[in-house]
């Protein structure tokens, strides 16, 4: 399996400057993998091109059998006329019941499954959104900022259970946070402006797993790596 | 304790014939012309009892007017929110044939099919439907993406789907909608039966009218009110029991 975009080029219809301009990233193999960037510079537009969200570019996207790819994101919210549990359930397959237990446990949800959606803070929100696209059918799924608003213990705990869950799937993690990407991401995508060539540059990350050890030394260079190269 | 919507229309109603009362003593008006306090109270006394009824005729007709207009500008609006040539067909004929006044058309109904009650039930369904169908329609096409996206990107969505999550999500609009148009439904009843029919509190005031007797008129106004007032206190506590049912706050 690979992801690939070629010569990517993209401008916003009211825009006077492109988003994108003969933009090329690949993500050679399954793991998760992370989309830096500063803020504004297509970070979301770029994931929803890559999951086919998102028309009107020019360029290529090669998906070769990466056939579902999902996006998820910290906007969405689950429809507010049953409790979060029911929706869940209304749309996973069957065989995944087992599975949406260890993640509603791993994730800290359990006591929130009856409620309401509007009822939940922000991060339980993005958690709840998290849990049912993770027990979909997927090959690659877009990450943006879906752990926005969850305290950071929590945040580590989900990535390295996701990381645990699906070591054959591909992820692209949208996030803020250096630290964050350097740590957990196999490779890091650094997205910059269309002035810069390339408009992306490959870092690699620490890749971090649960029961591993972190070089601290591999985190301090990935980072400084990532803050040099936006 | 009275409904507010009952208190606003005493409110009204007491300015109303305080403003006549005025407009009488001032000019020396005669009790012809506007008959004094009472008068208009013994005609409360002798004419109550039927326009009682008549008003709770009218109601019924337009209780049902309105369902059905609700039931039409639904199923009319979940085609039209299409995007292909039906749905645009329906927007544009609905946009176009609201701007007609459909009072205008109501004798033409009266000659066809009589003055009877299904004259009145169809006036007053098609007086409360333009506005519900334009209503409905502007809800049920409006994309809700944050929480479509998700069906739409796993292949789960279906029109059923559709309809409901947009519906859910404008609950406190369409609510709001089929509350006000209640008293177009009403409204459009009184107009069938002031203009043709033979029963209901329309054709009661077109009696009054011909015999210039504005005290009936003053007291078929007062149950109108009334009649009206808990309608819409009853559609409004429909709606907010649906709503604090389905945890939704007012706030929205």
């Amino acid at each position: 399996m690979l992801l690939q975009c070629s010569e990517l080029s993209f401008q916003f219809p009211q825009a006077e400057n492109p988003l994108f301009s003969g933009l090329n990233c690949q993500l050679p193999s399954p793991g998760f993998h992370g989309l830096f960037g500063l803020s504004g510079v297509g970070k979301s537009t770029l994931a929803k091109i890559i999951a086919g969200d998102l028309n009107g570019f020019s360029g290529k996207v090669s998906r070769d059998d990466l056939n579902a790819v999902l996006y998820s994101s910290n906007l969405e919210r689950l429809p507010g006329w049953s409790s979060v549990v029911d929706h869940i359930a209304k749309v996973i397959p069957s065989d995944r019941r087992s599975g949406m237990a260890e993640l509603v446990e791993s994730f800290g949800l359990r006591d929130y499954l009856d409620s309401r959606f509007s009822q939940l803070s922000l991060g339980q929100k993005n958690r709840a959104n998290l849990t049912r696209y993770l027990l979909q059918d997927f090959d690659l799924l877009v990450m943006d900022e879906s752990l926005a608003n969850v305290d950071e213990a929590t945040r580590e705990l989900i990535i390295l259970k996701i990381k645990e869950l699906f070591p054959d799937k591909y992820f692209l993690y949208i996030s803020h946070s250096v630290q964050e990407v350097s740590k957990f991401c196999d490779t890091i995508l650094v997205l910059r402006t269309f002035e810069k060539t390339p408009q992306i540059i490959d870092v690699a990350g620490c890749n971090y797993r649960q029961g591993g050890k972190l070089d601290k030394k591999c985190l301090e260079q990935t980072m400084l790596e990532i803050v040099n190269a936006s | 304790m009275l409904h507010k919507r009952i208190w606003q229309f005493l409110l009204i109603y007491i300015l109303g014939l305080g403003f006549l009362f005025g407009l009488k003593y001032l000019l020396g008006l005669s009790d012809y012309v506007i008959p004094g306090p009472m008068e208009i109270y013994q005609t409360a006394r002798y004419n109550s009892g039927r326009y009682l009824v008549d008003t709770a005729n009218t109601l019924s007709v337009a209780f049902v007017g309105h369902l059905l207009a609700i039931l039409l500008a639904s199923l009319i609006s979940i085609i039209g929110r299409l995007p292909n040539l039906a749905g645009a067909m329906i927007k544009t004929a609905a946009y176009n044939l609201q701007a007609y006044p459909i009072v205008a058309v109501a004798p033409i109904i009266f000659i066809l099919l009589g003055d009877g009650l299904t004259s009145r039930l169809l006036i007053a369904a098609m007086i409360c439907y333009f506005p519900l169908l334009l209503s409905f329609i502007g809800i049920l096409t409006t994309p809700v993406p944050d929480i479509e996206h998700f069906y739409i990107t796993t292949k789960r969505m279906r029109w059923q789907l559709e309809v409901k999550i947009r519906a859910f999500e404008n609950i406190t609009k369409l609510t709001t909608v089929i509350a006000g148009s209640a008293t177009l439904a009403m409204v459009g009843t009184i107009i069938a039966e002031f203009i043709g029919a033979d029963a209901g509190i329309g054709y009661s005031l077109r009696i009054s009218l011909y015999q210039s007797d504005i005290g009936k008129v003053l007291v078929a106004l007062f149950f109108i009110g009334i009649f009206n007032s808990l309608y819409l206190a009853t559609l409004e506590g429909v709606g907010y029991f649906i709503q604090k049912k389905l945890g939704i706050s007012r706030e929205g």
